[in-house]
C-alpha cells in the first residue's frame, strides 16, 4: 500500500461498486494498524460486507478484530439507525395517542429521506464529534456505492445552506427537524471534509474506461464541494506474464489503453496502483498478502471444464420475446455489467422487430454510450433526477404556486428544496416509463444495489401515500407496484460477476426483492473468465476461482442462470453487442 | 393576545410538497397563517409526526383523534376546538379573530365518502 500518500487522519474510499473500495480500505487500515497506529474501519454501505472481509461480526460501535492489534470496525446501516430513529420518536406516544396516529406517525418515518437523515446523523456523529473517535489515529470510511456516496458527502453543505437559508424556520426538513440543533456538528462535519490537513479522498477505479470516467466526475463534483485533497487508487492493475494468450493479451491492452486515455483531470492526482490478485481479498490473511505481495503465485493452472447446465443469453432472449411485451429490469451493484446486458438484450429485442423502450435511472448513464450507433425499433431514454427535480419544480409552481401571493409563493419554493422532492420526481418518472410496457417492451437498467433498495423501499411508501392522499393521481402512479410485483408483467435479471462480494451482495438484492413480492426471473452472471477459454495462469487461476460461485448461483439462487464470457472484445456498440446474444457462452 | 393553534396529520412539511401532489390548500393556508401572525395573534402549529407531545398534552384534541384520524387538522382559539377535518379559509380565520371561539358555527369538513362507505364512530355521519 502506498501508505506515503495517506497520511491524514480520514480517509475515505470512494468509487463505482465492485472497483474494491472495501478490499483497498480494509488493507490500508490493516496496513496502518501493523505499523503501529490505531485505526478504525467504517462502512456507511446499507449492503456492507466489512463483516465477511475481515472475518468478524460487527455492529454500530468499535469492535476490535481479532489477531490485528489496533484494528477496529463499525457498521453504519441507514435502515437500522432509521428505525431506531423512528422508535426512539414514536414509543414515548404508544398508549397516549391513539393507534391510528401512531400509524400516521411510524408512516412518516418510514420514507427514503429518514433512512438518508438517519445515515447521515451517525456519519456526522463521528466525522463532527472529536469525543466519538478520539482513541484513534485514522478513521477510515468505506463508502457506499458512487451515487450514494456523493450524496451523503454532498448532503452536509447542501444541509447547511438549507438550514442557513430558511426564512420561515425550516419548515420541510422533516424528521430532520429534530436534529436542526445539531448545526454546530454538521458545520464540523463540512469543515472536516474539506480539510486537506485532515482529509483525503482516495478515488479507486479500475484500469477500465467507464470506471474512469466515473472516478473523473466524482472528482469533479467533490471539488465543486471544495473538497480537494484527492488521491486516485488504481486497483487489480493486471499485465500478461507472456504474450499469446488472446484472453490475458485483450486485457492487458485493454487496460493499458484505459489507463493511457486516462481523463485529463484525474492525470494531475497523486496516484497508486495495485496488481491484479487471482482471488478475493477475504480475509485478513488474504489483506496481508496483498499488502505485502511475494510476487511467487503465478503457476500453471489446467483449466476446468465449464458447468455443462447453464443457460445462454441468446435462449434467455427467446425466452422474454414469448410475452411480447412488458419491463425487463437488470438489476445489481455498480460495475457487474447490468448496463452491457440491459443493452443486450434490448438490442437483441429490437432486431427482432420488436419495439423497445430502453431506459436508465443509473446516475452514471452509460446507456447512450454502450449502444452507439441507432438501432431501429430501439429508443433510448435516460430518467436523470437533476433533469426530473426541475420539471417537477416547475410544474408545482405553475399549479399550486399559481393561486398563492409572493409569502405563500416564497413557502412553497422552500420546501421544493428538500431532500423528498428529488424522490418524488424520479418516481414519477419511473412510474411513466413502466406503463410503456404494456404497449411493447421496456428495458430498465437501475441503479447500483444499495439506491436500488431504497428506491423500492421508497416505491412501496410512495404507493402508500398514493392511497392516502386525495387527489388526481395519474393511473401509470397508481398502478406501478402492482406491475412491478405481476411476474408475466416484469422480468427481474439479476445481474453479478463470479466473485465471492458480487454473488453475496445479489443473494441480498434478490431476498430484498423477495421481501418486496418481486421474484426475480433469471440470473446473468457475467463476465466470466472461466468461460473465457484463457490459458493465461493468473487468468486461469482466477477462473478456477469463479467455479464455486457459479455453482451457487445456478444451484441455489437462481431460476434460470445465463453464463456471458469476458470476451477480448469489449462488448459496445451495436455489433458488440449482437456477440454477447448470438454467440453461445 | 389571542391564541390560534392548529394540529395537523403527520406530513414532513406545512406545504404538503412531499406527497405525491401538493395540496395548494395548504400552501394557501400557510400564507393565510403568516398573514393571522401579523394582525398581532399568537399562532402555535403542530405537526403529528414532529411535535406529538403538543397533541398529547391537549385531551381535546386526543378525543377527536380518537374519534378518528381524519379529523386532523384541528384548528383550536384559546384552546376551543373551532374546526376539524379541514384548513379554514382566510375568511372563517377572519371571522374568528374578530369574533373569537363563540363566534358562529364549528367548522367541519364535509365528509368523503370512501369505496367503503362510512364507518360508525368516524364521525362522518
Amino acid at each position: 500500500m502506498e501508505l506515503k500518500l495517506l497520511t491524514t487522519r480520514h480517509l475515505f474510499f470512494t468509487g463505482k461498486g465492485g472497483v474494491g473500495k472495501t478490499s483497498l480500505s480494509c488493507a490500508t487500515a490493516l496496513a496502518l494498524a501493523e505499523s503501529g497506529k490505531q485505526v478504525l474501519v467504517v462502512s456507511t454501505d446499507p449492503a456492507s460486507n466489512l463483516d465477511e472481509v475481515l472475518e468478524v461480526s460487527l455492529g454500530s460501535t468499535p469492535t476490535a478484530v481479532p489477531s490485528v492489534d489496533g484494528l477496529y470496525a463499525l457498521n453504519i446501516d441507514p435502515e437500522a439507525a432509521a428505525r431506531e430513529y423512528r422508535e426512539r420518536t414514536v414509543a414515548p406516544y404508544r398508549g397516549v395517542l391513539p393507534p391510528a396516529a401512531i400509524q400516521s406517525m411510524e408512516e412518516q418515518f418510514s420514507g427514503a429521506c429518514t433512512v438518508e437523515i438517519a445515515a447521515f446523523d451517525q456519519f456526522s456523529a463521528l466525522l463532527g464529534d472529536p469525543e466519538r473517535t478520539r482513541e484513534f489515529d485514522h478513521v477510515i470510511f468505506d463508502t457506499a456505492p458512487t451515487g450514494h456516496t456523493l450524496r451523503l458527502l454532498s448532503l452536509p453543505s447542501a444541509w447547511n445552506d438549507f438550514i442557513g437559508s430558511s426564512a420561515n424556520g425550516a419548515s420541510c426538513l422533516g424528521p430532520l427537524a429534530g436534529l436542526e440543533q445539531q448545526r454546530a456538528l454538521y458545520a464540523a462535519t463540512v469543515a472536516k471534509l474539506a480539510d486537506a490537513a485532515q482529509t483525503t479522498v482516495v478515488l479507486v477505479a479500475r484500469a477500465e474506461t467507464a470506471a474512469l470516467r466515473e472516478a473523473e466526475r466524482t472528482a469533479g463534483e467533490l471539488a465543486a464541494l471544495n473538497i480537494r485533497n484527492q488521491v486516485l487508487a488504481i486497483n487489480g492493475v493486471f499485465r500478461a506474464s507472456e504474450p499469446g494468450d488472446r484472453v490475458a493479451d485483450a486485457m492487458t491492452e485493454r487496460m493499458r489503453a484505459a489507463l493511457a486515455a486516462m481523463p485529463a483531470a484525474l492525470t494531475r492526482l497523486p496516484r497508486f496502483e495495485t496488481a491484479f490478485v487471482p482471488g478475493g481479498l477475504t480475509g485478513i490473511s488474504a489483506l496481508r498478502d496483498f499488502c505485502t505481495p511475494n510476487g511467487a503465485r503465478a503457476e500453471r493452472t489446467v483449466p476446468v471444464g465449464l458447468p455443462p447446465d447453464l443457460d445462454r443469453l441468446d435462449r434467455l432472449v427467446a425466452a422474454l420475446e414469448a410475452a411480447g411485451r412488458g419491463v425487463i429490469m437488470t438489476m445489481g451493484k455498480g460495475g457487474v455489467g447490468k448496463t452491457t446486458v440491459a443493452c443486450a438484450i434490448a438490442a437483441a429485442l429490437a432486431h427482432r422487430g420488436h419495439r423497445v423502450l430502453l431506459s436508465t435511472t443509473d446516475p452514471a448513464a452509460h446507456v447512450v454510450a454502450t449502444i452507439g450507433a441507432p438501432v431501429s425499433g430501439l429508443s433510448v431514454a435516460r430518467i436523470d433526477p437533476a433533469a426530473e427535480v426541475e420539471q417537477y419544480r416547475r410544474e408545482v409552481l405553475a399549479s399550486a404556486g399559481a393561486s398563492l401571493d409572493a409569502q405563500g409563493r416564497a413557502l412553497l419554493e422552500e420546501d421544493l428544496r428538500s431532500p423528498c422532492t428529488e424522490e418524488i420526481a424520479v418516481f414519477r418518472a419511473f412510474a411513466k416509463t413502466v406503463d410503456v410496457g404494456k404497449d411493447g417492451f421496456v428495458v430498465l437498467d437501475t441503479a447500483p444495489t444499495g439506491h436500488t433498495i431504497l428506491l423500492l423501499d421508497a416505491a412501496e411508501a410512495y404507493h402508500r401515500e398514493v392511497m392516502r392522499v386525495q387527489g388526481d393521481m395519474p393511473v401509470a402512479v397508481r398502478e406501478l407496484l402492482p406491475r412491478l410485483r405481476d411476474p408475466a408483467f416484469t422480468r427481474v435479471i439479476i445481474t453479478t460477476l463470479p466473485e465471492a462480494t458480487p454473488v453475496h451482495e445479489a443473494e441480498r438484492l434478490q431476498a430484498d426483492l423477495r421481501r418486496a413480492q418481486i421474484a426475480p426471473y433469471a440470473w446473468v452472471v457475467n463476465q466470466s473468465l472461466l468461460a473465457s477459454g484463457t490459458r493465461d495462469p493468473l487468468l486461469a487461476e482466477r477462473g478456477k476461482h469463479e467455479f464455486p460461485y457459479i455453482r451457487r448461483v445456478a444451484d441455489e439462487l437462481a431460476e434460470r442462470c445465463v453464463l456471458v464470457p469476458w470476451l477480448p472484445e469489449p462488448p459496445v456498440g451495436v455489433n458488440g453487442l449482437a456477440v454477447l446474444t448470438e454467440r453461445a457462452a | 393576545m389571542k391564541r390560534f393553534e392548529i394540529y395537523e396529520p403527520a406530513m414532513c412539511c406545512s406545504t404538503g410538497v412531499c406527497g405525491v401532489d401538493v395540496d395548494p390548500v395548504l400552501a394557501q393556508f400557510a400564507a393565510d397563517l403568516q398573514w393571522l401572525a401579523e394582525q398581532g395573534v399568537e399562532v402555535l402549529r403542530y405537526n403529528l409526526s414532529q411535535q406529538p407531545q403538543a397533541f398529547a398534552a391537549n385531551p381535546a384534541v386526543v378525543k377527536e383523534m380518537e374519534a378518528g384520524i381524519e379529523r386532523l387538522p384541528v384548528v383550536t382559539v384559546d384552546g376551543q376546538v373551532v374546526s376539524t377535518g379541514v384548513y379554514p379559509s382566510r375568511d372563517q380565520l377572519r371571522q374568528r379573530l374578530e369574533h373569537g371561539a363563540a363566534a358562529g358555527q364549528r367548522v367541519v369538513a364535509i365528509p368523503v365518502v370512501e369505496a367503503g362507505g362510512c364507518k360508525p364512530g368516524s364521525g362522518c355521519c
